[in-house]
């Protein structure tokens, strides 16, 4: 479970977050929805406490991300923005070398390796250099690395950005999965559609602020709009750097 | 904290170890050093064996004028051939070393007992002529002082009156003190070894890492920001270590290889002095690696990091490159200098002189907390946010 009270991030005099607070709960997909900055990614990457938060506070399953990230970092799978590969490792060595890093080893970890490369129908690739991988057979690289150590909260910062429709797809496919298992997914997306195919829970972001949260229903609601699309428009008060 | 020290070890020296560029540098600069002082070694040798041994051959323009002084130079080992048509223009082009021209008027003056002109044609800016104009010269101040001396036995003065000075030339600008000079680079081109062997994979970890997009990622997972740079500096060391000891292996080779007896050097590189130089590189090789994370770190991109990078070597070999001219003494001030002090001692070992413990032990531990006190700044520049953000 992730919960997000007043968060505010700036960056010398530019504010990128000014106040956001949302809870992602268990065994529910929750997207984060603006347009291309908004503010989506410096929420993430707080989050996954690779910023540090200006005021406000985000905690994850009970433990602080500014005070307590290594316990944090042990319970969160990450998709971050960048999803650098080393070209010179095979796509099975990266996901041995997160596992590592999270202290499994042995048969246990090999184990687990294989169930990823298996989920996330990566066996063919598995023991490649990952130098000339495709888009998709990269994000499938970082997924199960971030995926190693079974975390219980996942946050996946535009997973289906530059995918094809088949990818796309498994990935939902996947995400849905990690749902049923009762994790906490946290996504953020500029795609209208993506977040209105998967989510249960929709957190809308403009100018690095909350201006709407609540299920597909009660935004339609709240906005008084029938229509979905209509909807988030009417949110966010613009249609500018939204995608259908 | 030691074990995911070693994962992130492990995997940088498994990528590096797989990347042929930076394995190729890595194996190429280390031999440099060598190379090169095999190379002057051989091109010293064999100049000066062939101008020694070899006969002068003196073209004499208007050797007719002056029959006594072509018989005095013939009975001296000079061979006299004919002189070119355009002297100057042949001596500048690197034809002839030297041309001796006796104009028309040397008889007269000869006889008249005034001094009589003879013109040397030399180029002073070919160094390799130098030896046989050298030898040309003398002769030619040779029969001058015997001329000079004859004519002052025939007034009945002593010779030994006009000469106020007997000055006697002991010559030591020989073979020998020149390639005992080049010797002295020997210690520049370990420091140079230290500073070369880890670039390649410095860049890779840390600006590379982050020009990737591997970085942020990285840095997600449970691991101290600390524990990363040691894991990473762990494998450039490995790097560097390789790097020094194959200089050291190439210069043992190499001064086997060229017999140094022939410079009249004696250079003892015995098993026992390798060990000695490898030991007094160790604090350097840690200094060099933590100097190398830390500029790679702080570049932009992988090309800034090169840039810099291979550039750094320079620094601390400067004082080397004095020291192969301008001797200073291992002094204890220059044992608080990293890298200077080193080199100080490196070439008292190589010459057999006795090193002194206490300049060991302070230039060791003075280069060992320089290279602590970066260490602890590298790893401090991986805790800042700017880190995964770039500036």
């Amino acid at each position: 479970m992730i919960e997000v009270r007043n968060l505010y991030k700036a960056f010398k005099k530019v504010v990128a977050v000014q106040d956001v607070s949302f809870t992602a709960p268990d065994g529910c997909i929750t997207g984060l929805l603006g347009p291309n900055g908004a503010g989506k990614t410096t929420t993430l990457r707080i989050l996954y406490t690779i910023l540090k938060p200006g005021k406000g506070t985000a905690v994850v399953d009970g433990y602080d991300v500014a005070t307590q990230g290594r316990d944090v970092q042990r319970r969160i799978g990450v998709l971050p923005d960048s999803i650098g590969l080393y070209p010179r490792l095979t796509a099975r060595e990266h996901i041995r070398y997160y596992g590592r890093l999270h202290g499994q080893s042995g048969a246990t970890l090999e184990a687990q390796i294989d169930d990823l490369l298996k989920l996330l129908d990566m066996n063919d690739i598995a023991d490649r250099r990952t130098e000339g991988f495709s888009h998709g057979q990269r994000l499938k690289v970082a997924i199960a690395r971030a995926l190693v150590h079974q975390p219980q909260n996942l946050l996946l910062d535009e997973p289906t950005n530059g995918l094809d429709v088949m990818s796309t797809r498994a990935m939902r496919a996947v995400i849905r999965r990690l749902r049923d298992e009762g994790k906490c997914v946290l996504f953020s997306s500029h795609v209208m559609q993506e977040v209105s195919a998967l989510c249960e829970q929709i957190v809308i972001i403009a100018r690095g602020q909350v201006v709407a949260t609540g299920a597909p229903d009660e935004l339609r609601q709240a906005t008084g709009q029938p229509n979905l699309e209509d909807a988030f428009v009417a949110a966010i008060g613009s249609e500018e750097g939204l995608m259908l | 904290m030691l074990e995911r020290i070693l994962i992130v070890f492990r995997k940088e020296l498994t990528d590096n170890l797989r990347d042929r560029r930076t394995l190729m540098g890595a194996l190429f600069y280390p031999l440099l050093g060598p190379l090169l002082m095999l190379l002057l070694f051989n091109v010293i040798a064999t100049q000066f064996s062939e101008q020694i041994d070899a006969v002068l051959r003196l073209p004499v323009a208007g050797a007719e004028h002056a029959p006594g002084l072509v018989q005095f130079l013939e009975q001296n080992g000079a061979e006299i051939v004919p002189a070119p048509a355009n002297p100057e223009d042949e001596v500048r082009l690197g034809n002839y070393d030297v041309v001796l021209i006796i104009p028309s008027g040397y008889a007269d003056d000869f006889s008249a007992g005034r001094p009589a002109t003879v013109r040397l044609v030399v180029d002073n800016s070919r160094q390799t002529a130098s030896v046989m104009v050298d030898r040309a010269t003398r002769l030619l101040e040779a029969y001058s002082a015997q001329i000079g001396a004859l004519r002052l036995v025939a007034r009945g003065v002593s010779p030994t009156v006009g000469e106020a000075l007997a000055l006697e030339e002991m010559d030591v600008a020989t073979p020998q003190s020149q390639a005992a000079s080049f010797l002295n680079l020997m210690p520049y081109f370990m420091i140079f070894s230290v500073f070369i062997g880890g670039t390649g994979i410095a860049i890779d970890a840390t600006a590379g890492e982050r020009e990737r997009g591997s970085l942020e990622p990285l840095l997600i997972n449970p691991v101290a920001r600390g524990e990363l740079v040691l894991g990473k500096l762990g494998a450039v060391i490995v790097f560097t270590l390789a790097s020094v000891l194959e200089t050291l292996l190439g210069f043992a080779v190499m001064l086997n290889f060229v017999s140094l007896e022939q410079f009249g050097l004696r250079i003892s590189l015995d098993p026992r002095v390798l060990a000695g130089i490898f030991l007094l590189t160790l604090p350097m090789m840690l200094l060099a690696a933590s100097l190398q994370i830390i500029i790679a770190t702080f570049t932009r991109s992988f090309k800034e990091a090169q840039n810099y990078l291979s550039f750094l070597p320079l620094i601390p070999a400067l004082p080397g490159m004095f020291l192969a001219f301008l001797p200073i003494k291992a002094e204890l001030w220059t044992m608080l200098i990293p890298t200077f002090g080193q080199q100080l001692l490196i070439n008292q070992l190589m010459r057999g002189e006795p090193v002194s413990a206490l300049n060991v032990a302070v230039s060791a531990l003075v280069t060992l907390a320089v290279a602590l006190v970066l260490i602890f700044a590298a790893a401090q520049l991986y805790e800042r946010e700017q880190v995964v953000l770039g500036r």
